[in-house]
């Protein structure tokens, strides 16, 4: 007992007086893979880990699980560090999920800075409070990547897609779509996210930033979705009983419900924007013919693969941008391909958009969904 | 000498719970630290206290209203609420910090004294005015705190989440690196804030009429009645008690995070994983039996449970089955004593 108490003294002393501020230092551009890290804007800062050798440890620290999205990506993670590009230069990797408690995913953070890994791949609870494993992280050396929900902190390397874009290039393809047709003015639906968080506020920004720009006579008709197919299926479906025909619908997520709603109101099929489910792709290729001439643009759970991969470039000394816009996967319904961005054999709420390849990052619908759960 | 003994063995086996849950909590403790690469090091009974402290307290909080026979739906809400006020006022002067730190444990206070009045007074069940009050809570927190962020001083929550060098380091009380003082220099902050706080306001309360009659009301509240107690003080304290615990809870999880956060879902698993908290700790759903301390051991073994995922490979998709059913089987080891009695009467008592 002495001995152990001993031991933690010596053990806790060392642990306070070894270590001196270390992490990251401010660089200039350009950095490393710029096609794939691309900056998120021209004054985004360049970071700079000291080189060290592989293989590295890597965690993913998840917080909720439970939807379609989060089960996905923890999938991802584990196709992706099985693939031949990244395999060697991984020697450990763990997935955990944490649920929606700050404290335990702040704790899981810690402790595997504790035992020693390289990089951790996270997505965040909460944008603020990580402080102190930030501060922690970089007495340790050990990079911290916070991607999806991202942190409010210019401190730690950072993956997103760029949501206010998105949300121009959903409402820009609708616009256009209806400019074909002769339409500079009338009646559009959009269908909001989660309310309260920044991807639905920023994606909406977008939305109707694009809409004043036009110059267009826009009425907008705005719904809350919640991203949620069944919540979105019955506000389009009141939106449609109360308001009658739209000219086009404006969707951020949700879309599967969004195209069951049109059809089972017999909705005549309008131009339209949504995420990347792969039902909404099914439904784009089998009725843009009717006039559903949609665009699909998603948050992809393959930006967990972009942000491990990220980690390990960090590792290995290369530049980085502080905070990493991943290009949007952009499809439209005349580029859509059964077996190549959407899975006719595949279920409706398999999120298509896996593939990015300036980034080398290839892992198919079909190889993420033959991950099986004993293979850990 | 063989007194002593009878006395262990009496306590031991009233105690049986509680017991259970200690030696499960050591075992499993030492096992985690023989797997991890860094067992045995403050750096990880650190961590382990860090992620332990505002679930420890809010199971403490938890603790009282059972013991009267109750639940608190609202602890989760009031800690949420404590957390938001206090990443509002912890900050500026010295001064200043140490007043929001009152007006936050103030706030709820107030609030678990708000549940008491219409407990006592209200004459409704305690899970249904929790539960209605708990709404409340979280209202206001979300007023208070619409999105999340807020800032706490940093260098309290560096100190507070460190070890005593790290303390004594930020603030410079004194030479950090003194001689007398390395010994005792690795012990956690966290630990120290619990176990202080929890024993020092815990132990004396039990050994009051009040605290006694808390008990008693668990056990039978019509003999509590008949036997002359202050059943209506009692329920009060215990109630305000509770939310007291819960805000140290919220202020400790603001100043870890240095922000607050007005999330639902979090505080939902908070109130749900005190009462699991409870009972793993030997705490009776029905009353009258356990206490605080065993809510503290129970919530160290709910989270020592997850600290073993990250050292083992589980599949992470995996992980919250096995959480609940390691829980599962924890909490029926409390009902084996139904195996045992001679009179299943007894059961009832």
């Amino acid at each position: 007992m002495i001995k152990r108490v001993l031991a933690m003294s010596v053990a806790g002393l060392a642990m306070s007086c070894a270590v001196a501020m270390a992490g990251p230092t401010v660089v200039n551009g350009p950095g490393a893979n710029p096609s794939c890290f691309a900056q998120w804007s021209p004054d985004t800062k360049f970071l700079q880990w000291e080189k060290r050798e592989g293989p590295f440890k890597l965690a993913v620290v998840n917080g909720f699980v439970g939807n379609g999205w989060r089960i996905q990506m923890v999938k991802t993670a584990k196709a992706f560090a099985e693939d031949p590009s990244i395999k060697d230069k991984i020697s450990e990797f763990k997935v955990v999920s944490t649920g929606t408690d700050a404290a335990v995913q702040l704790g899981a953070i810690e402790d595997f800075i504790n035992q020693g890994y390289d990089a951790i791949v996270t997505i965040a609870v909460a944008p603020d409070g990580f402080d102190r494993v930030i501060r922690l992280a970089d007495k340790n050396n050990v990079v911290i990547v916070p991607f999806d929900n991202v942190l409010d902190t210019d401190k730690v390397m950072q993956v997103n897609e760029n949501q206010l874009e998105m949300g121009r290039m959903y409402a820009s393809h609708v616009l256009g779509e209806l400019g074909k047709l002769g339409k500079t003015s009338g009646k559009l639906l959009e269908v909001r996210g989660l309310a309260g968080n920044s991807v639905d506020r920023d994606r909406s920004l977008g939305i109707h930033q694009v809409l004043d720009e036009s110059g267009g006579d826009w009425e907008v008709i705005s719904v809350v979705g919640n991203w949620d197919d069944g919540t979105a299926q019955k506000v389009v479906a009141d939106a449609i009983a109360v308001h009658g025909t739209f000219d086009g619908v404006v969707a951020q997520g949700g879309t599967n419900g969004v195209v069951q709603a049109l059809l089972d109101t017999d909705h005549p099929m309008v131009p339209m924007s949504g995420e990347s489910e792969n039902g909404y792709r099914k439904a784009l290729a089998k009725y843009a013919d009717e006039g559903l001439k949609g665009i699909s643009i998603g948050q992809s759970p393959g930006l967990v693969a972009i942000s491990m991969k990220a980690a390990i470039s960090a590792l290995e000394g290369n530049v980085m941008p502080q905070l990493i816009s991943v290009p949007l996967p952009v499809a439209t319904y005349d580029e859509l391909e059964d077996g190549l961005n959407y899975w006719s054999d595949l279920p409706d709420n398999f999120f298509t958009v896996n593939e990015f390849p300036p980034c080398g990052v290839n892992i198919s619908g079909p190889s993420i969904m033959a991950q099986t759960k004993d293979d850990s | 000498m063989p007194e002593l003994k009878k006395n262990m063995r009496l306590l031991i086996s009233q105690n049986i719970g509680f017991t259970a849950a200690t030696i499960i909590l050591v075992v499993l403790w030492l096992l985690y630290n023989f797997l991890h690469p860094r067992g045995f090091s403050s750096a990880v009974l650190i961590q382990n206290t860090n992620e332990s402290v505002a679930i420890v307290f809010v199971a403490i909080a938890q603790t009282l209203p059972v013991l009267l026979g109750g639940l608190d739906l609202s602890v989760g809400a009031v800690m949420t609420l404590a957390n938001c006020v206090a990443s509002v006022l912890v900050s500026g002067t010295p001064f200043q910090i140490i007043l929001g730190m009152m007006i936050t444990l103030l706030t709820g206070t107030a609030f678990g004294l708000l549940n008491g009045l219409v407990v006592v007074y209200g004459r409704i069940q305690p899970i249904i005015a929790t539960l209605a009050t708990g709404s409340i809570a979280i209202g206001l927190a979300l007023f208070i705190r619409p999105q999340p962020g807020g800032d706490v001083d940093g260098d309290l929550g560096w100190a507070l989440t460190n070890d005593l060098y790290e303390l004594v380091a930020t603030y410079g009380w004194w030479d950090a690196d003194a001689g007398w003082f390395a010994p005792i220099s690795w012990f956690p902050v966290p630990l120290l804030i619990i176990l202080v706080i929890s024993f020092g306001i815990w132990i004396p309360f039990k050994r009051t009429i009040t605290g006694r009659t808390v008990y008693a009301i668990g056990s039978s509240e019509s003999a509590a009645f008949m036997s002359g107690l202050p059943i209506d003080r009692a329920k009060l304290a215990a109630f305000t008690l509770a939310g007291f615990f819960a805000a140290c809870g919220g202020l400790y999880l603001a100043i870890q995070t240095s922000s607050g956060n007005a999330d639902i879902s979090q505080a939902g698993s908070y109130t749900l994983n005190s009462i699991a908290a409870v009972v793993l700790g030997g705490t009776s759903l029905l009353g009258g039996i356990g206490g605080a301390i065993g809510s503290l051991v129970g919530a160290l073994l709910l989270r020592l449970l997850a600290f073993y995922f990250r050292i083992l490979s589980i599949d992470p998709l995996l992980q919250p089955l096995i959480e609940g059913v390691v829980l599962l089987v924890a909490v029926s080891l409390g009902a084996l004593r139904t195996l045992q009695t001679k009179n299943r009467l007894r059961l009832f008592r």
